[in-house]
This record gives structure tokens, sequence and C-alpha cells, in this order.
């Protein structure tokens, strides 16, 4: 084998993994510089978690040749990656909340470390190293987001990484926390580290990184220096077509006043009313955190909250469970696909007819006809790409798991569907669709309120927006008028 | 992908069948007595009592629950039962046995849902202190003391028909046993509570923000666990004529290794009562076959305890 260029901390040359039925990695290859930002995108199933997880050694690769440091990398372990200096940083964290930050940060080692004092000691240093200010004894569990994620640089550092790979890390930021980011990475590749950033959101790749690796189901497409590419080239690399548009046109069905909340008031909560109209997109615009889930699940009766009043058409409704909230037309889209969302091991026909199942029942019996008949239907409708209906909704990819759910809740044609990050980890091409079928909702008479982290889709597919921050309402705006900065600012508060 | 035909998924999901089949023709070669009338008579009433709480465990276990309480559940129905005989009369004894089973599962569902216990490890612990709870009132119950047929003085010629009848060549607990799986094979998989119970167990958070009825799916499983367990504490005492107020202790067990030996997973959401069928037949037989070999019970407890881990790692390696 040629002696690996020194200029090159990672050579990964013809890895291919396959997993039952998929061919998650074909034939890839690419070279990771010292001491730059290599950028990874592409949409989701591209293959990008599945590459990270073989260099860490979360799975093993079927063919193919790993050079980590002028070392062929055969077979590796988590830790081994580790103590090589290869560190990754997850979207959720690893990261024990009840332990203290210095723990943490040398977890396992502190013999080394001599002690807990020097543990501490030298958790400070590090901390300090990239200009952080967090106290070594504070519990994890009580940090933000942003300083969870310092933490886990500050570890990656305490194993003398060369390089880091971090997989979607602005996913729970603030723009000033990431911007505070931005200035750790800047200062880690002046140290020589190397940095892999992979993330949905190519303004960042644009504005950070040196190099870019666009992927697309399984291949690498391209690789070249950020310069060389526009947004417009990105995409088409990362979907294979050109996407002219990125949302539909904006629906304006906008009518009478359908359903008010009347304060809903919760530890979390304060005082939170408002109203929806018919044939409405309302967005709920806030940081993660601020309240918005909680105030949808309450109007649900998902979490048990008392005082407050929902009135449908002028008259108030009891609310006191999810199916009451289902009997009433209103169906929750919940954040966590897989958590909340959908039953993962059941066929793709069970998760679809699960909220209609108790309409197709005579004497308690379910008519397995019209079952089927309502699976075929949404299949077709939504074109939820499936080998059949029974089809465990497992092996999906995270799009069509998507439009299961929305398939689920359109065959009650709900009055007012409630979609929380209804975009969430799908790709470019599905989101579209998802758009779409929003579009058709409330052409149909129905009512949307759409929460979500990306505040382009709420911008441009609400008719009216909320700003939510800290359990508050702070702000209502009409997003065709508004600005996305004065929005935006009414949201931080 | 199309659907590939795979010797590791078939035996992986028809490993108990192929066991059976080995163990009897294993059995057959060593010991010929394993085909006489006389053994096999003896197979089918050893089936009973297991068969009927294992089918009720069947549906605790798909809603994503487990149930150690069925020990206790027997014990009190029978001792409760065969005491009502004589002042009572049989027919009215027998609803009443039937109801009370049916009534602590209802209790367990009820203690379950008022604790907020809605992981399986929660009703792992509530339902083993239920468990003591009846196990002990049946002894305050009888004083300790075993309770007799024989010695009472009122018509049992419905329990003389359950214990040892017979209707052709089939025994009547067994044409019973035939009618109840019927019955709850419909429930799980024709009606929309039988539903209910599938989704509860495949996913409880999705279930309930789909509006499926998920408590209700509690009470559902637990009562339907305390009835078959009653079915079962009444064949069984019908059968040996004595109702012991520890006679129900080990069913809790062997109903839960049957089950998951049948394949019915432990995580919850998937599974049938036909496969509990299975199961209880390999455990059956191989109780019996260990019998007419002549190994010791102690080496048969460490031979359904590696089982059970068995079943378990095996469930963990079936492809998704």
């Amino acid at each position: 084998m040629e002696k690996k260029d020194s200029g090159i901390i990672l050579s990964i040359k013809d890895v291919s993994k396959s997993f039952p039925g998929v061919k998650a990695l074909d034939n890839v290859s690419v070279d990771i510089a010292r001491g730059i930002v290599h950028g990874i995108v592409g949409e989701n199933g591209a293959g990008k978690s599945t590459l990270m997880k073989i260099l860490s050694g979360v799975y093993t690769k079927d063919t193919g040749t790993v050079v980590f440091d002028g070392e062929t990398i055969e077979h590796t372990t988590p830790i081994e990656s580790l103590n090589r200096g290869l560190s990754i940083i997850y979207q959720e964290f690893n990261l024990v909340n009840t332990m203290s930050v210095g723990e943490n940060i040398f977890l396992g080692r502190f013999a080394e470390m001599h002690g807990m004092r020097g543990t501490h000691a030298e958790a400070r240093k590090l901390l300090d190293s990239i200009g952080c200010t967090i106290d070594t004894r504070t519990m994890v569990g009580d940090l933000s987001a942003a300083e969870k994620q310092m933490v886990e640089i500050t570890k990656a550092l305490s194993f003398q990484s060369k390089l880091i790979i971090m997989d979607e890390p602005s996913s729970s930021l603030t723009s000033d926390e990431l911007k505070q980011l931005f200035l750790i990475i800047h200062d880690l590749k002046a140290r020589g580290v190397s940095i892999i950033y992979i993330s949905h959101k190519l303004d960042e790749i644009f504005e950070l990184c040196d190099i870019v690796t666009v992927m697309r189901d399984g291949h690498v497409i391209d690789t070249k220096p950020v310069g060389e590419l526009t947004r417009a080239d990105m995409i088409t690399k990362m979907v294979g077509r050109s996407i002219e548009h990125e949302y539909p046109e904006r629906p304006r069905c906008a009518g009478e006043t359908l359903m008010e909340v009347r304060s809903i008031n919760t530890h979390k909560l304060h005082d939170i009313s408002f109203e929806l109209k018919k044939g409405e997109i309302l967005g709920l615009v806030g940081l993660v955190g601020a309240g918005r889930t909680e105030i949808v699940r309450a109007i649900c009766g998902a979490d048990k909250v008392h005082g407050h009043q929902v009135l449908i058409n002028g008259k108030p409704v009891k609310i006191k469970k999810p199916a009451d909230a289902k009997k009433l037309g209103i169906g929750l889209l919940p954040e966590d696909r897989k958590l909340q969302g959908l039953v993962l091991r059941f066929s793709v026909q069970s998760n679809i007819v699960m909220a209609s199942l108790d309409n197709m029942t005579k004497f308690g019996f379910v008519d397995s006809s019209k079952e089927k008949g309502i699976a075929e239907r949404q299949i077709n409708n939504l074109c939820i790409k499936t080998p059949s209906a029974q089809t465990q909704v497992l092996s999906l990819s995270g799009g069509n798991q998507q439009k299961c759910v929305v398939g689920r809740w359109l065959e009650i044609n709900p009055q007012i569907l409630i979609m929380d990050e209804p975009t969430r980890g799908i790709d470019v091409g599905a989101k579209y669709e998802i758009y779409v079928l929003m579009k058709q909702v409330v052409e149909n008479g129905g009512s949307i309120i759409m929460i979500s982290s990306e505040l382009p889709e709420v911008l441009n597919m609400s008719n009216r927006v909320l700003t939510i921050c800290e359990g508050r309402i702070t702000g209502e705006f009409n997003p065709e008028t508004v600005s996305a900065q004065t929005i935006m600012d009414s949201a931080i508060g | 992908m199309t659907k590939r035909f795979s010797l590791k998924n078939f035996l992986l999901n028809y490993l108990v069948l192929v066991a059976i089949v080995l163990l009897v023709i294993i059995t057959i070669m060593v010991e010929p007595k394993f085909l006489s009338g006389e053994n096999l008579t003896n197979i089918m009433r050893q089936f009973g009592p297991l068969s009927f709480v294992s089918l009720g465990m069947t549906f605790v276990i798909i809603g994503g629950f487990i149930d150690l309480s069925v020990a206790g559940i027997i014990s009190l129905v029978a001792v409760v039962t065969v005491s009502l005989i004589d002042p009572l009369g049989q027919v009215q004894a027998l609803i009443i046995g039937v109801a009370l089973g049916a009534f602590l599962g209802f209790l367990n569902s009820m203690v379950l849902i008022s604790a907020g216990a809605l992981t399986q490890a929660e009703a792992l612990f509530i339902t083993f202190g239920m468990s003591a709870v009846y196990s002990a009132i049946a002894l305050i119950y009888t004083d300790g003391a075993t309770q007799h047929m024989s010695w009472l003085t009122g018509n049992q010629s419905i329990f003389d028909a359950i214990g040892s009848g017979t209707v052709g060549i089939l025994s009547v607990s067994f044409l019973i046993f035939l009618v109840s799986l019927g019955a709850l094979w419909i429930f799980h998989n024709k009606t929309y509570n039988g539903r209910a119970i599938s989704y509860t167990g495949g996913n409880k958070v999705a279930a309930e923000l789909s509006g499926i009825p998920i408590k209700r799916s509690v009470v559902l499983i637990y009562t339907i666990c305390g009835l078959m367990a009653a079915i079962g504490a009444v064949v069984l005492f019908s059968r040996i004529t004595t109702a012991a107020p520890i006679i129900g202790k080990g069913y809790e067990t062997n109903a839960i290794l049957s089950v998951v030996v049948g394949g019915t997973t432990l995580k919850g959401g998937k599974g049938s009562v036909l496969r509990t069928v299975l199961g209880v037949l390999l455990i059956t037989l191989m109780s019996n076959c260990m019998n007419l070999l002549g190994v010791s019970p102690y080496m048969q407890i460490v031979l359904k305890g590696s089982i059970l881990v068995v079943a378990i790692w095996l469930d963990n390696r079936k492809e998704q």
C-alpha cells in the first residue's frame, strides 16, 4: 500500500455497507485533510450516518479501506476510535445528566486524573481553552443544549482528538449559540483539528466549511471546495434533480373563527389565548423549549391541564384525552415520529388505520375489507413508497413514514390538524409533498396549526404567525408583510 | 426487496414446531410407552390448566404488560369455589368462582392505572405484590387447610364432568379449551378492542395520541387474564379433586414461559393465542418426556429456565 500523504487525516476508500434489502453505502471514497472543516450534506437516507457509524465502530464495513492518521483500520470499537483521536458528537448527546460537567468530561478516567480534584482542574483548563465559562461542578442535566454541546466538544479534546465529527450540531441552538459554536470550530481548526460537519442546513455549510461532500443514495456525488458550488448546485446534487419550488403557493382559505382557546395556564405556559380560523394555517414560532408543543398537547388533552377553555364554533368543548379531541375532528401529528407517531414494528396498513379503526366497526367487530381499502387509498393518495401495505413501517424512509401518520389523520377528515415539526428529518422532495398535503387540507375546509423550528417553512406556508417565548404569546404577525427578522426578534423576546 | 425464503427466518419463526416434532420423535425412540393411551390422556390433562392460564397471559403480554398475580388468583379462586359448593350449590359456586377471578384481574388493572404504572417493569412488581396478597388471603380463608371435594355432601356433577368427563375421545376440559381459544382468537383479531390491545402493546404513546383507549385495553387484558386463570383453577381442582391454598404456585412462570416460547414477544404488540397453544404443548410434552425419561425434577427446572432465556434470546434475533 502506498504511503499516505501526511496532509490527510482520514482516507476512506471504496467503503460499502449493506443492510437487509438496502445498500446503505456503495463504494464511498472521501479524503479528509488536516485542519479543515469538511461538510457532508445529503438527504435523509443518503448514507451520512451509516458512514459515521462505521468510522466510530458502531457498524462494521463490508468492504473497502479506512486509513486514519496513517494507520489502516479494519475493526474498531467506539472506545478504540476515541483513543485513536476520532470523536463523534451525536445530535442526541452522550452525557450523563446526573453527573457534573467535570465527571462527564473524564468519565471512566478519574484515576488517570488523580481523583476528583485533578479531574475538575483538568476539565477547567480544557473548558477555558475553548473560552467556555461553565462551572465544572454543575450537573449536566441543568445545562442548556448549547452548553451540553460544549461539554461534548471539551470531552473530545480531552482525548487529544485529531478529528471531530459533528452530526447536525445546530439542530437545537439559537442563532447566538450557533455563532459561538462557529467561533469554537474556527479555533479548533487553527489548532490543526479537522472537523466533519454534517448538516441539513446549507447556510451553515456555506458559512463554515472549506470543502463539502454531497452524498445521495449511498454514493458520494461530489467533493468540492465550497466556493466552487452555488446553493442551487448543491440542492440539485443532493436530490438528483433540480427543485424549482421549495414551497407550493400559499393557500388563502382563511374564513370565520373556528376554534378559540382561552387562558391555558400551567407551570410552563402563561395565559395562552388565541383563535384559529376556518381554512387557516396558523404557524407557532418559537425556540425549542418555548412551550409550543405544550400548547398543542394541552389543546388535545395529551397533557393534563385544568382551567382553560376551548370553544369550537362558539361552543365550549371538553377535551380530557386525545380520544375526545379525535371525536371533535382534531388530529395531532406529534413531533417525534418514531416515539410518538408510529408503531414501528407494525405494518403500514396498521399504522394508517390507527385513528379511523373505530369508525369501521359493527358491533365491535372490525370490517377488514374496509381497512384494506383505507390503507390502499392513503398509500395511493399520498404516494407512499412501500412494497406493500403489509410492509413494516420501520423499513420505510422518514418521509414515507411521516406520510403514514398524515394519512392516518386525513382518514378522519380532520377539522383541525395540528402538525408539530411536520418535516423534521425528511428530505427536500418529501417536504414539498407534505406542504402540498397541507394545502389540500385547508382547501377542503380544514384548519392547520403548524409548529416548526424551520422559520422559512412557517413563513412560506402560514397565513398568520404567533410567536411564543418562555411560555407566553409575544406577538402576532402576517408573514407576508412582516420581515423574518422582526418575527424572530419577537420569538427570542 | 422481494421476500426470499430464508431458512434462518423459518427456523426462528417455527422453531417451536420443530422442537415439538423432534421431542416427540426422540421420546418415542427412547421410551415407546409415550404413545400409550394412558400417557396421551395424561398429557391432555396436564395440558388443561396451564393452557387456560397461558391464553389469558398472552393478552397481557401482547398489551405490553405482565401478570405475576395469576398464581394468587388460581389459589384463591380454587379454595373459594370449593368452599361454596356445599352452602350455595355447585352452579352458584362455579359462577362466583369465575367472576372472582375476573374481578381480581380487574382489581390489578385498577391498581396499575391509579398508580400510573404503565411500564412492564412496574406491572411486574405490582402484580408480584398483588399475588402475595391473593395467596395470603387464600391461606387466611382456609386457615392453611386443603379443601377436599370428597368431604363435601353437595352435588358436584359439573366439576366431575370438567375433571374427568369425556365427549367421544375428547375430554370436557379440552372442549372448553377449544371454545375459549376460538373466542379469544376472534376477540383479538376481529374486534376493535382486541386490536386496540395490540396497538397499546406496540406503542402506548402513539396509541393514546391516536385516540386508542389504552386504559380500557389495560382493564381488558388483566380482566381476561384473571378470568382465564379462574377457569384454569376450576379445571385444575376438578381434576385433582382437592384445592390446596397454594395450588396456583408456579403457574405464573410456566404461563409466561409458554407464551414466550410460543413466540409472542415480551416487547408487546405482536403475538397470538395460537402460538401460545404451541408453547403450552411444548412445555407440557417436555415435562412429560422428561418424567418418562427419568430426568430429575431439579434438572427439569434448570432446563425450563434455560429455555425461557433461549426463547428471549432468539426473539431478539428475529429479522425485523
